[in-house]
């Protein structure tokens, strides 16, 4: 792989950091191999808003290979949010046109002084006052950027005010509202004056077997303009799933309280395309384009909003009108805020004022009423501006909460919220939200879609019911190592290509022969180090939990009753995975197994005999 | 009625089946659109086969063994492999299943399939009790 680019931002020093093959063949790259490489340095007193905590931009060996929706890169360090592992990967074209510059990672370390933003163009690396951008929106400072540098097809990644002003689920933002939004890695990146990495690159992409490899990709991009799940992201973006969700009972309404609301199918990925729908964007080297291009009353063309950001600011609030929703979702990308995080905070502040626990006073005269738009929209200044109870809200559902000492309804899982996709409906994510590495996350098991239907054989899965409980888990084990896979990879999770195609390009690209089952154990791997380190904070079995709300069923909607048999299934789980069920590490046995024995002492101790 | 998959029979068997069901008739009652099977050949079947269904407002209008793709493209087709069908029918792969891991293609407008997926369900629960057996 291509080395990585070091940048100190209190010297102003940049270098190059060279990955040892061996963990270049153990963790591929993207969050695994960022893991393994941040591995020491996310300490348990490690504050990540000091200079001394990482932020680490990198590639997976697929990245801008133009191959099956492979045009992502992830953010890593340790999140100001949780205290926990950070991870968030982003879609558009920062990513290759960083492998294009030469580097496929960029490790930032330090502080500066003042407010910069880097531009990296091909290996030359310029560091440049970012006074006049300060408070600038997410869209704004890339274009300001893109003239300051004369660099029209320079790709751009940026923080908004949100990230400036230390927010904890600020995000890191590039092209047309393509986001890290989650763990708040803009605030990190925030706090260390750092506006902006502009970079431009026009060097190839090195490949194994390029010619293989090309083959390949010609294969992969054929099945994916042919298989059904991407095409419904083609033509409904992400939110053409919204009406199924609700179906499956799985779309929580009314922060969570809720299990059926009518004007879903106003705001879903269907109504979209049939009402504002203008166009489509794609990420870099893309056949799917789910991104959406909407147009309003005023006729500018605008993102639309993918499912989180329908549902979090549409039936989680009680909105039906699709026109708010887009609004809403763009004030976030242009603050820099993570979409599914705000729209959590801003449920949970409308429920305690439903519940009389907030009152005008501290809203500062909003009436947080379900349904209404407007109030939204002044929370989102607020949190973005830490203005009022904003700053309350700006760090997050769990402190807001606890603030009012009612820490319980926040819906989240160590400190990140939860998405919109609830366990009663699907009950795999019960297990999925408890153990993600990262907190509430939807992502490093997207369990929902294989309990609607993508129980791959192929991938030696079953399809059980969405309400089978301890029979399931072996399933979920398996898909969380295939998804750690493809967060080594940074594949898009609609990258749903035959896995013998996939295999062998990972194979092409890197030059190695593995197997599906030899990538899969790397995913295992990178699972279980993530565990680790946040083992070393002070992660452990009790911190494997579901909110309040989660075990408590609909009364209505069409998983009415329901609630899943979490301590159960997570008994199964921590077998499963080999995990102690009395510190909740992975045993030593295990991390031996997963050729992680430096791993193993440092959290077992050198002397430690005991599997 | 129920007859063997696929054969006319069989087509005439879903027809009769649709417009008998009192709960498709309910859930397919605003349904409005055409529909093709479309069979590929694999280890067990030699031809491609075309089996038309004329769907409308929870009836079966019209069925039709067609011997080639109509240029007339109907709303929805469905796209697989005989084997995979076949495992539909007889309820060893799940409809969704089958979309979601690469079994099953469909082309037609997404917006109104997820609109309707209720509707599909029924419609695949009516062609598996349709179904006696399969070749």
């Amino acid at each position: 792989m291509q080395p990585i680019l070091t940048v100190d931002l209190t010297t102003s020093e940049t270098g190059q950091y060279i990955v040892p093959d061996g963990w270049e063949r153990s963790f591929l790259g993207g969050a695994s191999l960022a893991a393994r490489l941040l591995y020491e340095s996310i300490t348990p007193d490690l504050d990540p808003f000091s200079p001394e905590a990482p932020l680490l931009f990198l590639n997976g060996p697929l990245s801008g290979t133009a191959g099956p929706a492979v045009g992502r890169f992830v953010v890593c360090g340790k999140s100001p949010a949780t205290g926990l592992w950070a991870e968030s990967n982003c879609g558009g074209f920062w990513g290759p046109e960083l492998r294009f510059a030469g580097y496929d990672g960029l490790w930032i370390t330090g502080a500066s002084q003042k407010s910069v933003y880097l531009w990296i163009n091909d290996r030359q690396v310029d560091f440049r006052r970012a006074g006049r951008l300060q408070g600038m929106d997410t869209y704004r400072t890339q274009e300001a950027v893109r003239q300051e540098v004369d660099a029209p097809r320079a790709r751009v990644a940026v923080i908004g005010p949100a990230g400036e002003k230390r927010v904890s689920f600020a995000g890191i933002f590039c092209d047309h509202g393509r986001t890290a939004g989650r763990t708040g890695l803009g605030a990190v990146m925030g706090s260390k004056n750092l506006k902006a990495v502009a970079v431009r690159g026009t060097n190839k992409i090195p490949l194994s077997d390029r010619e293989t490899f090309a083959a390949l990709r010609r294969t992969a991009n054929r099945e994916l303009l042919s298989d059904t799940v991407a095409g419904v992201a083609r033509a409904l973006g992400t939110a053409g799933v919204a009406e199924y969700a609700d179906y499956m009972g799985g779309m929580p309404k009314k922060y969570y309280s809720q299990g059926s609301f009518e004007g879903v199918s106003n705001v879903s990925g269907a109504a979209m395309s049939e009402t504002i729908l203008t166009g489509v964007k794609a990420c870099h080297g893309c056949v799917i384009a789910c991104g959406r291009v909407v147009e309003l009353e005023d006729g500018q063309p605008r993102k639309g909003p993918e499912y989180e950001t329908i549902v979090g600011f549409g039936p989680n609030l009680l909105i039906d009108d699709l026109a708010e929703v887009t609004l809403l979702g763009e004030m976030c990308d242009r603050y820099g805020l993570d979409a599914i995080s705000s729209s959590n905070i801003i449920g949970l502040a409308y429920k305690l004022f439903e519940d009389g626990i907030l009152t005008e006073k501290d809203t500062d005269g909003v009436k947080l009423s379900w349904g209404q738009p407007q109030p939204a929209r002044r929370l989102l200044e607020m949190m973005a501006a830490r203005e009022g109870l904003g700053d309350l809200m700006a760090e997050g559902s769990l402190r807001f909460a606890q603030h009012f000492g009612v820490g319980e309804e926040a819906v989240q899982v160590n400190g990140l919220e939860t998405a919109y996709h609830d366990p009663r409906g699907t009950s795999g994510m019960a297990l999925s939200y408890a153990t993600s590495p990262r907190g509430a996350c939807h992502n490093k098991s997207d369990y929902f879609l294989v309990d609607w239907g993508q129980a791959d054989a192929d991938l030696g899965m079953e399809f059980y019911d969405k309400h089978a409980g301890i029979e399931k888990v072996g399933n979920i084990v398996r898909h969380q190592n295939f998804r750690s896979l493809c967060d080594a990879l940074v594949l898009c999770l609609f990258s749903n290509v035959s896995f013998d195609v996939l295999v062998n390009m990972i194979n092409a690209a890197m030059g190695l022969q593995n197997s599906l089952e030899d990538y899969l154990r790397v995913g295992e791997r990178a699972w279980n180090l993530k565990r680790a380190i946040n083992n070393r904070l002070g992660l452990s079995r009790e911190n494997d939990r579901l909110p309040k709300a989660f075990l408590k069923p609909f009364q209505d909607g069409n998983a009415a009753g329901y609630v899943p048999p979490f301590q159960e299934m997570l008994s199964v789980y921590y077998e499963a995975r080999a995990w102690d069920p009395v510190t909740g590490r992975p045993t030593r046995k295990k991390l031996i197994e997963l050729g992680l024995e430096e791993i193993a002492d440092d959290l077992w101790g050198v002397e430690e005999n005991s599997i | 009625m129920s007859a063997v998959f696929p054969s006319p029979e069989w087509l005439n068997a879903l027809s009769d089946k649709l417009n008998s069901d009192k709960k498709y008739a309910q859930i397919a009652k605003k349904w409005e659109g055409d529909l093709l099977f479309f069979i590929q050949p694999d280890d067990r079947l030699t031809e491609t086969l075309y089996y038309y269904l004329d769907l409308w407002h929870g009836t079966c209008r019209k069925v039709e063994v067609q011997s080639k793709l109509s240029e007339e493209k109907p709303a929805f087709i469905l796209k697989a492999p005989y084997g995979n069908f076949r495992k539909i029918l007889l309820g060893e792969l799940d409809p969704m299943q089958a979309m979601m891991t690469r079994k099953l293609q469909v082309e037609g407008s997404m917006a109104y399939m997820m609109r309707n997926v209720p509707v599909v369900l029924d419609f695949v629960r009516c062609a598996r009790e349709a179904t006696t057996e399969t070749y």
